[in-house]
């Protein structure tokens, strides 16, 4: 069983805070090309694995991911994936995920991407106010988002919103923003702590003393409540970022963390295949340029030594609720009886499972971990 | 063929550094001949790079000289280059011993420092004709007749005897070198005597082991004959001997008067030490030459390894620079904070800093070491006295009697304007002033008992700092004195961390561990918990600071192409961490153990 990801790197605009592979100059003839380019891409694969060609190994899930998936019109979506998923063998209970906008999810391409198969949506909202939808550079406002959603509950049983905890927030509302989200239909919500990225219009913005972000206390704080929130709404926090009602996990996001093999494709596209990691060429043209040429089109290739694989299992597993098993960790890495009485985690069934408050300092936890592994 | 000894003068130059020595021994060489102008290089005694770069001389490199008189008799001139420094007191004093004559050199423009005139009464106690040069004159700043009168009044010379020289540009060398014919006292050994040789210096050669710099009192050695050390009694043979031109030249036989070496074949400079006496292993001389000790170190420093992985490299690197230094000693060391490592004994702080610079640059080791120390003698209530270099040994304070310190005679010169600061810095590291003289209407010459480990904390580069570079320093150890001296702790989340550990004085102890904390507090980065940074004399804690613990870091997206990038971040942070030891579950970077050295009094 394995999975694949789509990469679409088209948007009708560019988010304040966004620094993924897209853009937002494109026509018809460029994402044609694109979509024409990734059967393409896939041909190439096969033929240089065997496994691949062989066909035995089940498709679990897929995903499409971008930039924004739903820029891509009804016939290109199924040109691309009709020569991709379609062509593979895959496995009856198939999650296929299509992340989209609001503004851009037509019931045309709903029922188009349901009968390529496509069961699972994963809708960029971000937020429900029109101040902050704004500042994050949102093209959408309040009442589209809330209709955007609603049409995607409509046509998919699984639905999942995208918030982003970030400036401008208050916490009743954004409470109740989560609550009004459930309430519609998601079953599903990834909550992402704002990340500034350089050379992003909302870093120079806060460069420039136009935009406050939280202080920290303060988005520690709301992250805390969202994550007690979605709780008692029945969302189980499963990674540091993921809350979903037990059972409706993003099984494609969890293979990620259990380092299960997956087949990338499409410009900017990180792949695991064969106990390598692959990304590759960022840009539409230079990924082009390589299918063109007939080769492979990888950027570069991480080899994975057993150090590397060894860390990897670790930092992923640290990120989910069922946690890092103990014989994994380092001796003597971590003061777990200190740990535990700070409320960063808890030791159970031989795992160590980090604790909401943890999740806010995994990135100092990781670096400890990886500097006790050889 | 050997000189008669009526023909030979045996001499050293004294002076302080940058006053001249190197350039003015240079000049010798080629006014003699010994070396042709265009094969010149730039001081060429001073062999090794650091010792050019720090414009110093470290080892001394004698050279034998054939000069002709403008009478036309021929002369053997030996200059026994001495090491510049404070630190290497005992071997200067060798070098000495050595010669008859020393030309005392003083910079036409600073005038007497410190050590010249400490130096100066070394050679006086050694009956050393002293002929006093005045160089640079060539300087438009040259105050001739200033240093004329210093002259005057410090050894009470005739104003004629005293040589106006520029070794820039030559003026005044022949001169020079005919008042060294004329005033400086031939040698009067007896050749036919049992052998009666001075080591000087040693060094240790690949090829034929330690080679010993010797100045033969009495007595005749042969190539190949057997010799023995009088301080430790090991014989050898005489496998090589000669004289020194620029570099050793092999001879059949060093007669009474001469200056050569000796390669004994011993596998350690340590078992050819300077001082001891050199006799004939046949029909060896009943008395040594008075003067022999072991040079002793007075300062300790703890010696790391900042990757454990180069703890071979360094026990290697040390064993090879022992072989050329007999006064380096090291022992191994373990500690809980910093791992494996070695406790070094040195001279004095310039020693500490060679040492540690040339294993850093010429073994390429990265290094950490802890404050340096000096040598405490703690009686214990049972009576015993015990020797303690490392703080962190010493023993508990209810079987401790008392806590004796090396005191050291420190003597100051400086300019006038800065006499007030120069007490003040010196009675703040609890200095006693024992003497003060005005050396002229500009100078005065300041004398303190200062405790060696105010010294070497940071009393050079205060000195330095508030005469504005103007004071020059020498010290010489006096006594072991008690005091009322505590060991300071530093608990990081309760763990003592034993390279912080340092001894000072009660009165301090309470500023000195809040100054410390604070410092610590600054340096210590934030961790995953909140890290609790105590000092405490036992077990009382005389302060506390807090490092709050990290909040958010988080990386809130871990996808597809996350990964790596995570991964790769995670390797990169591991490689700086190396620079991190962790005491208990606290990461201290390496600066953190320095920390005691940057704190302001």
């Amino acid at each position: 069983m394995s999975g694949l990801y789509i990469h679409v790197p088209f948007c009708a605009s560019i988010c304040s805070y966004c620094h993924f592979a897209r853009t937002a100059e494109h026509g018809r003839a460029e994402r044609e090309r694109f979509a024409r380019g990734v059967v393409r891409e896939l041909e190439l694969r096969r033929a240089a694995c065997p496994t691949l060609r062989a066909g035995r190994r089940r498709l679990a899930t897929a995903y499409l991911g971008g930039g924004t998936p739903s820029q891509l019109e009804p016939d290109l979506a199924e040109v691309m994936i009709g020569g991709t998923v379609g062509t593979l063998p895959v496995a009856d209970d198939l999650e296929f995920t299509a992340e989209a906008n609001p503004e851009s999810l037509s019931d045309e391409l709903a029922r188009t991407w349901r009968g390529l198969g496509v069961n699972r949506v994963s809708l960029g909202v971000q937020s429900l106010d029109a101040r902050v939808l704004k500042l994050l550079g949102r093209s959408c406002d309040p009442a589209t988002a809330r209709a955007g959603l609603d049409r995607a509950v409509r046509h998919f049983k699984r639905v999942s919103a995208d918030f982003i905890l970030g400036p401008g927030l208050e916490r009743p509302r954004l409470l109740a923003e989560l609550q009004e989200t459930v309430g519609r239909g998601a079953e599903h919500v990834s909550l992402y702590l704002l990340e500034l990225h350089p050379g992003t219009a909302l870093e120079a913005r806060v460069a420039a003393g136009e935009v406050r972000l939280l202080p920290d206390h303060r988005s520690e704080s709301l992250y805390l409540s969202c994550v007690e929130e979605l709780e008692r709404l029945g969302l189980r926090q499963y990674e540091v970022s993921n809350f979903a009602r037990p059972g409706a996990e993003s099984r494609h996001n969890a293979a990620y963390w259990r380092r299960r093999p997956w087949l990338a494709l499409g410009p900017a596209a990180h792949g695991a295949w064969g106990r390598r990691r692959y990304a590759n060429a960022g840009t539409l043209a230079a990924w082009l340029r390589r299918l063109d040429e007939g080769r492979l089109p990888e950027a570069s290739v991480d080899p994975l030594d057993t150090t590397a694989r060894r860390l990897e299992r670790v930092v992923l597993a640290l990120r989910t609720r069922q946690g890092v098993p103990l014989v994994w960790l380092p001796p003597g890495a971590l003061d777990l009886p200190a740990g535990r009485r700070e409320g960063l985690w808890i030791v159970a069934d031989g795992h160590l499972r980090l604790l909401p408050v943890g999740f806010l300092r995994i990135d100092t936890i990781e670096e400890r971990l990886a500097c006790g592994l050889a | 063929m050997a000189a008669p000894q009526d023909r030979t003068r045996n001499f050293c130059i004294i002076a302080h550094i940058d006053h001249g020595k190197s350039t003015l021994a240079d000049r010798l060489l080629e006014y003699t001949g010994t070396l042709t102008g265009k094969a010149m290089q730039e001081q060429v005694l001073d062999s090794m790079d650091l010792e050019r770069e720090r414009g110093i001389t470290i080892k001394s490199h004698p050279i034998r000289m054939d000069h002709k008189a403008p009478d036309g008799s021929a002369y053997v001139l030996n200059l026994i280059d001495t090491p510049g420094h404070v630190d290497f007191h005992y071997e200067v004093s060798r070098s000495l011993a050595a010669c008859e004559g020393a030309l005392l050199v003083v910079d036409a423009v600073q005038g007497v420092q410190a050590q010249t005139i400490n130096n100066m009464y070394l050679a006086i106690e050694h009956d050393l004709t002293i002929i006093p040069v005045i160089n640079k004159i060539d300087l438009p700043a040259a105050r001739t007749d200033y240093v004329a009168e210093q002259f005057i009044d410090l050894i009470g010379c005739d104003p004629d005897e005293i040589l106006m020289v520029s070794a820039k540009t030559g003026e005044g060398i022949d001169a020079l070198l005919a008042a060294v014919v004329a005033r400086v006292p031939h040698p009067k050994g007896d050749p036919e005597a049992p052998l009666k040789a001075l080591i000087f210096d040693s060094v240790f050669d690949a090829y034929v082991g330690a080679v010993a710099y010797v100045r033969i009192f009495d007595g005749t050695l042969r190539k190949g004959e057997p010799i023995r050390m009088f301080g430790n009694d090991r014989r050898y043979s005489a496998d090589e001997l000669g004289w020194f031109r620029l570099a050793r030249v092999a001879q059949k036989q060093l007669i009474a008067g001469e200056v050569g070496y000796i390669a004994t074949g011993a596998k350690d400079v340590r078992y050819v030490r300077v001082g001891d006496t050199v006799t004939s292993g046949e029909r060896p001389c009943p008395e040594p030459l008075p003067g022999y000790t072991l040079a002793k170190p007075m300062v300790f420093s703890g010696m790391y390894p900042i990757d454990n992985d180069q703890y071979d490299d360094l026990l290697d690197a040390l064993q090879k620079l022992q072989m050329n230094d007999a006064s380096l000693t090291w022992e191994k060391e373990t500690s809980a904070a910093l791992g494996f490592g070695f406790r070094c004994g040195f001279l004095g702080l310039l020693h500490m800093e060679i040492v540690q610079e040339r294993l850093e640059r010429e073994y390429g080791l990265s290094l950490i070491a802890t404050l340096p120390n000096v040598e405490y003698e703690v009686l214990l209530k049972g009576g015993q006295v015990i020797l303690c270099e490392n703080p962190a040994l010493l023993p508990d304070a209810r079987e401790i009697a008392e806590i004796r310190e090396p005191i050291v005679r420190a003597a100051v010169i400086t300019p006038k304007d800065y006499v007030g600061p120069v007490i003040q810095i010196s009675l703040e590291r609890r200095g006693v002033q024992t003497r003060m003289e005005y050396l002229d209407t500009e100078r005065v010459n300041i004398e303190f008992d200062l405790p060696l480990n105010e010294l070497v904390v940071d009393y050079y580069d205060k000195l330095k700092s508030v005469t504005k570079g103007y004071a020059s320093l020498d010290y010489e150890y006096r006594l072991h004195r008690a005091d009322d001296l505590v060991r300071l702790d530093i608990m990081i989340n309760g763990d003592p961390v034993d390279a912080l550990t340092c001894i000072v004085h009660k009165d301090n102890s309470y500023s000195w561990g809040l100054k410390l904390c604070q410092k610590l507090k600054e340096l210590i980065p934030r961790q995953m918990f909140a890290v609790a940074i105590q000092a405490a004399v036992g077990t009382r804690v005389l302060a506390r600071t807090t490092v709050k613990p990290y909040r958010k870091n988080v990386t809130a997206k871990c996808y597809g192409g996350d990964i790596s990038r995570k991964r790769k971040l995670l390797e990169k942070q591991k490689e700086g961490k190396k620079r991190m030891k962790q005491v208990g579950a606290v990461e201290i970077p390496q600066e953190a153990f320095l920390a005691v050295l940057k704190v302001e009094r």
